[in-house]
């Protein structure tokens, strides 16, 4: 049977109940900016019912739950176009630096072959004249200093990144290591059948800002999350961090080791992923070929050279002093000093000018690597320009799609102000109403008390 | 539906883009060039580098053709004094040979001979910016001298090579005729016939002064036969000046079609790109104090 002291215990529970999704529509609004926040629901429940005879009284409402709105697919995508976007932009920005090195095309090792190449064109309508000698000198020189410069910048670049790896890996073990100790806690939360709230939204948080550096895997066990990097080492399991080392490996560059085992290699997303893609193969591979360069030009104008005779008569010393291999652009040199050692003449007279011809021709030779000098540097301004217009669409696109993912996030788990101030209004109208009901019940047992003072046989 | 209540990234993302483009735009303007770095056309900014490269070879090529001209009218014109002279030479030898003249008459004539002599070998060391023109590719020592021994009167120090200078992509030119070959070549041998004509109006007949006067002649015309080389060598680098400053045109017109920025297409762009930032800044300021609470009251 139904009693004024149950009507006021709904309506007490519902009193409760209201400021519960009060707090919670207050907490929504509190964190409409906080980033990672999802917004949380208050889950109302009908109470239990109490059944007498064939009247089934319903026992008011229980907040039964608060609950984050998450979306797990979603995050699993953010988290991986994060590491698209990572990557893509950390080998943009590095790109950009090594594009700058062939942006001119009036300066540079280029124009220097060809400014080379004019200066003994020039010597050959006057092959005697010393300062017309000096001047294919100081274009050599002009040649070599651009081929050290070029190299020792491209290795500069490449040490900057080295440093770059180096931070990546400090960031990302500090980031695994708050993870786990996050994880935990979740994990217990959940295996308590708990919403993990704001703990899950960090961890969502810090998980993201881990797949901006490297490729992150994440499985979700009854223990919390694992997370392994794309090849499966792991990174966190349960309460446990498994810190990357970085270990000085061959050529002063960081190796990447996990549990003393080199990954570095098998590191290929995020942040991490992009910078050691330009320093491991981009800038190697620009490195090869402008050695490959220096060796070739230097080796073919020397060859020249040697079949030609200087101002004093004798056969024609190289004019570069070259090695071949890893390093030959940063060490060629100009081999002699004296303008008289130019081999212009091909019957050791002084006014011949027949060898010039010889070392003209090395203009427009085929080099070993398939192309004459210029349009082998030419290859390389190309090859730099697409690498860097292909990371720089990369960046563009996975932006544009992290953009639309983090959208479709947000319409489901971000705060609405005009939602939250609906719930606002419809909790304060229930909770009025509810307390409304108790002052109601309290007039009711006013009436039920003074029923008593009319009674028969009373004083 | 819901929607996204944050918009502001995206917004910030399109406003950064419109930034973009519009600093693109006035890099473009402000360069004259639609390729700045390589990674704004990487097989436009390799042709720029070869074009470039063949625009500054062309640039030589024209310094040679100018350089080559004033050397090859100097020997040209030096070769022009050579044929005055040996014409000077020819009207004093027919002058010579008139049988009515007395030996002392003939050895004047023989001595006005000889300085023309000295002259014509003067002419024949004659240098250009510090290299003598006619000794071959010996340009450091004079390449006649008088020598009383040998029987044209007159030794070279010369060589018999030739030099050749590219003048435009695969295209050379030979700079040079060695002087034996001028003056003492097998069709006519001008320092050999003077000296016999002097010797003739030493101490010669009429006849055989006339005979000399003859090879002499001979070997005038050969020497002016050797002077076309001079000649259309000069009209050739004009012809080679002009095809030079033509192509040079046309691989300019290229370059700025390769990377060269279309101005009105920059300058659209550029108020384009500011029409819809302001656009999206004045929607922004609208949109952004906007919920359900400015009208609760």
């Amino acid at each position: 049977m139904g009693s004024l002291s149950s009507s006021l215990l709904i309506a007490v529970q519902a009193l409760e109940a209201d400021q519960g999704a009060l707090n919670v529509t207050s907490n929504n609004i509190a964190n409409q900016n906080t980033p990672g926040y999802s917004r949380e629901l208050a889950i109302f429940n009908e109470a239990a019912p109490t059944v007498e005879g064939n009247v089934t009284y319903g026992n008011g409402v229980v907040l039964q739950q608060i609950q984050s709105v998450r979306d797990q697919v979603l995050q699993i995508q953010i988290s991986d176009q994060n590491q698209q976007q990572g990557n893509a932009q950390a080998q943009y920005n590095a790109l950009q630096q090594v594009q700058s090195l062939f942006s001119n095309p009036t300066q540079g090792i280029g124009a220097d072959f060809t400014a080379f190449f004019n200066s003994i064109s020039q010597l050959s309508t006057n092959p005697s004249s010393i300062p017309g000698r000096q001047a294919v000198l100081t274009a050599a020189q002009n040649l070599a200093s651009d081929f050290n410069s070029t190299e020792q910048n491209l290795d500069s670049i490449r040490s900057g990144l080295n440093q770059s790896v180096t931070q990546d890996v400090t960031q990302i073990n500090s980031l695994t290591q708050q993870i786990a100790q996050l994880n935990v806690k979740v994990g217990q939360m959940q295996k308590l059948g708990q919403d993990p709230g704001s703990l899950g939204d960090q961890e969502t948080q810090l998980i993201q800002q881990l797949s901006q550096l490297t490729d992150v895997h994440q499985t979700q066990t009854e223990n919390g999350l694992t997370l392994t990097t794309g090849n499966g080492t792991p990174l966190v399991v349960g309460g446990q961090s498994f810190a990357l080392q970085a270990t000085n490996g061959p050529a002063g560059m960081t190796d990447i080791s996990s549990q003393g085992q080199d990954i570095t290699s098998s590191l290929q997303g995020g942040q991490l992923g992009g910078h050691l893609q330009v320093r491991d193969t981009v800038i190697p591979g620009l490195l090869s070929q402008i050695d490959n360069l220096a060796n070739q030009f230097a080796t073919s104008v020397n060859a020249a050279q040697a079949l030609g005779y200087d101002l004093n008569g004798n056969a024609g010393q190289p004019i570069f002093s070259v090695t071949a291999g890893p390093g030959a652009a940063s060490t060629l040199k100009v081999a002699i000093t004296d303008p008289n050692l130019i081999a212009a003449s091909s019957d050791k007279s002084q006014g011949s000018n027949g060898n010039l011809a010889n070392l003209i021709a090395v203009q427009t030779q085929i080099l070993p690597s398939g192309a004459n000098p210029v349009d082998t540097y030419a290859s390389l301004v190309s090859q730099t320009g697409n690498l860097t217009a292909q990371s720089q669409a990369e960046a563009t696109a996975s932006t544009a799609s992290l953009n639309q993912l983090n959208n479709q996030l947000g319409a489901e788990a971000g705060v609405n102000l005009n939602e939250e101030t609906t719930n606002l209004m419809n909790y304060q109208r229930a909770f009025e109403a509810a307390a409304r009901v108790v002052t109601t019940v309290d007039t009711l047992t006013q009436s039920v008390l003074s029923m008593g003072a009319g009674v028969a046989g009373a004083p | 539906m819901r929607v996204n209540p944050n918009f502001t990234p995206t917004i910030l993302t399109d406003l950064w883009q419109q930034q973009a483009q519009e600093q693109t735009a006035i890099q473009q303007l402000a360069t004259g060039r639609r390729v700045n770095v390589p990674s704004d056309d990487p097989s436009a900014a390799a042709a720029d580098v070869q074009n470039q490269s063949q625009q500054s070879q062309i640039d030589q090529y024209l310094q040679n053709t100018n350089t080559l001209e004033g050397m090859l009218q100097t020997a040209d014109s030096t070769l022009g004094s050579v044929v005055t002279a040996l014409n000077q030479a020819i009207s004093l030898g027919v002058q010579g040979s008139n049988g009515d003249l007395s030996s002392s008459n003939r050895q004047e004539i023989a001595q006005q001979m000889q300085s023309l002599q000295s002259q014509i070998v003067q002419l024949a060391n004659a240098s250009y910016q510090g290299n003598y023109l006619f000794g071959g590719t010996a340009t450091q020592s004079a390449p006649f001298a008088l020598d009383p021994a040998q029987p044209s009167g007159v030794r070279y120090n010369g060589n018999s090579s030739v030099n050749s200078v590219q003048i435009a992509q695969g295209r050379s030119i030979q700079t040079n005729l060695p002087g034996s070959q001028i003056f003492q070549g097998a069709g006519g041998d001008v320092l050999g016939a003077l000296q016999q004509l002097v010797t003739a109006l030493q101490s010669g007949t009429s006849t055989s002064i006339s005979a000399a006067t003859t090879q002499l002649g001979t070997a005038l015309s050969y020497v002016s036969q050797q002077r076309v080389f001079y000649g259309s060598a000069v009209s050739q680098l004009n012809a080679n000046q002009t095809d030079l400053q033509q192509e040079k045109v046309s691989l300019q017109t290229e370059d700025t079609n390769l990377v060269g920025a279309d101005m009105a297409t920059a300058a659209t762009e550029l108020s384009r790109a500011k029409t819809a930032q302001d656009a999206t800044l004045a929607a922004l300021a609208q949109i952004i104090p906007q919920s359900l609470l400015n009208y609760l009251k």
